[in-house]
């Protein structure tokens, strides 16, 4: 297999379909997506799959309200036979210490400015909306009912059929081993299934995104870090909303089907690419599930997994060009929330590669701002 | 449907355990599982899928396949098949995944 493209896209996760599904809306022809096993086999399956305009940044809230209005109508955008499943249940979000709780009064007032509906609760108005938890762990709590989560499966699929329809190849099972440049110019993807020659590569691998970097010559200032999810029996539904605590470290939500599905953060998780599940993760997140919603302690765990963080700095991504090397860009370094921010991520990446006005100004999450020491930090992340 | 003899192996029965299954009063035996107990009284229907409704039986019988969910006292989604028989016990065919209380 040797081929010719106008853009390799590396990674066929949500973030990698999303730009080929909009660089082929605005006319690109040549589209290759390169995926080492099955879409949405990396860190997008295994997400989460939350979706939130919740935020502390003016940007991130921007970023992630065009990306619900998207969701809202992407099964006839995309025109998808199945369904991408977002159910807009809302995103409880619960304060643990006082500054976060006074953070989160100034992070509603932030948000209802930008047109987002969200509310700040004490905690007896919290535990109206969530009658299981309980309320004496925290100290309050913002509420937005259009926050939700979908099926990351579906809407890959979506994005990817909807890319397929407009002239997008896929090459799954197909691995990069290296990316040749000449006189600072990206000129080809070599994979272990041929060479594909293309004067524009997209880097959306997502954990492995410094591994391509490097296959290019460039240093970029990410690390994956494993982060690990357990699912319960299902039961009858009974919560709607995501519970969300950033200081008590926990995200946990009812799925359709009826299963609890529940995360956590830790910092003495490995960075070595390991998707391996621990039972430190599985007796910790038991402890802190079972303290703030207590009668969860009566369901039995089916399993857990893991997936990869792709970790910056400042825990925002990173979106656009490479000084160094012409026709290389990065969307990268999502720190968590790749999936949510999606249609964003297609929107203006696309708008960037073809050198138009951005939707939204994304310029200050350049790879540049680590050297600039500019980094863009957000309070509001597990 | 038990066995009394068998030509090799000795069978010791234990005492005779009384419980309730969907309101009818039942006999097993001490050792038994909930569903050995209602397998040996001729139960073979335990449950019923949440969606489709089809019947649902005992299956893999190690805890595994829940195949075999009841409410046992009250609890829904117990595998009778790994829970052991106690005097008393009140065995309900479950509908539906269930309420947490």
């Amino acid at each position: 297999m040797n081929k010719a493209a106008e853009v390799v896209i590396i990674g066929g996760g949500i973030s990698g379909c999303s730009i080929a599904y909009n660089l082929a809306k605005k006319g690109v022809k040549d589209i290759i997506v390169v995926e080492k096993s099955f879409l949405a086999s990396g860190s997008t399956g295994r997400c989460g799959a939350g979706i939130r305009m919740q935020w502390g940044t003016e940007q991130n809230c921007r970023l992630s309200k065009l990306s619900v209005e998207f969701f809202e109508n992407a099964n006839e955008e995309l025109g998808y036979d199945r369904d991408i499943e977002f159910n807009q249940g809302g995103y409880l979000i619960v304060a643990g210490t006082e500054e976060e709780n006074e953070q989160f009064k100034k992070n509603v007032e932030l948000q209802n400015k930008l047109g987002i509906p969200s509310v700040y609760l004490t905690p007896k108005e919290a535990k109206e909306i969530i009658p299981h938890m309980d309320e004496t762990k925290i100290l309050g709590a913002t509420f937005c009912e259009k926050d939700g989560h979908l099926n990351p499966f579906h809407t890959t699929e979506a994005y990817a059929k909807a890319a397929k329809r407009l002239g997008v190849e896929f090459l799954t099972f197909t691995e990069v081993t290296g990316i040749d440049t000449k006189c600072g110019r990206v000129i080809g993807v070599r994979t272990n299934k041929g060479y594909i020659s293309t004067p524009i590569v997209v880097n959306a691998a997502g954990g492995y995104a410094k591994r391509i970097g490097e296959m290019a010559g460039i240093d970029i200032p990410v690390y994956a870090q494993r982060h690990q999810i357990l699912v319960t029996e299902p039961v009858e539904p009974m919560q709607k909303p995501m519970y969300m605590g950033f200081s008590l470290n926990i995200y946990i939500q009812q799925t359709p089907h009826g299963s609890f599905i529940m995360g956590r953060g830790d910092d003495s998780e490995p960075t070595d690419l390991r998707i391996t599940s621990s039972w430190q993760f599985l007796e910790e997140m038991a402890k802190t599930c079972c303290e703030l919603l207590p009668p969860l302690r009566n369901l039995n765990i089916v399993r857990q997994w893991a997936g990869l963080y792709t970790m910056t700095e400042d825990a925002q991504p990173i979106y656009g060009a490479v000084e160094e090397l012409e026709g290389f860009y990065l969307a990268v370094g999502f720190s968590g929330h790749g999936f949510m921010l999606a249609p964003a991520t297609g929107l203006l990446m696309a708008e960037t590669i073809l050198g138009e006005e951005t939707t939204i100004d994304i310029s200050n999450l350049d790879i540049g701002r680590f050297k600039r020491n500019e980094l863009v930090f957000e309070s509001s992340v597990v | 449907m038990r066995i009394d003899n068998h030509p090799i192996l000795d069978f010791k029965r234990g005492k005779e355990i009384r419980f309730i299954y969907d309101g009818k009063e039942m006999v097993g035996y001490e050792g038994d599982t909930i569903a050995s107990a209602l397998h040996a009284a001729g139960v073979r229907v335990l449950g019923y899928h949440h969606k489709t409704g089809r019947a649902r039986g005992f299956y893999c019988a190690i805890g595994n396949c829940s195949s075999c969910l009841m409410t046992v006292n009250g609890k829904p989604n117990v595998r009778v098949c790994v829970e052991e028989l106690k005097e008393g016990m009140v065995v309900e065919t479950q509908r539906g995944k269930g309420e947490l209380k």
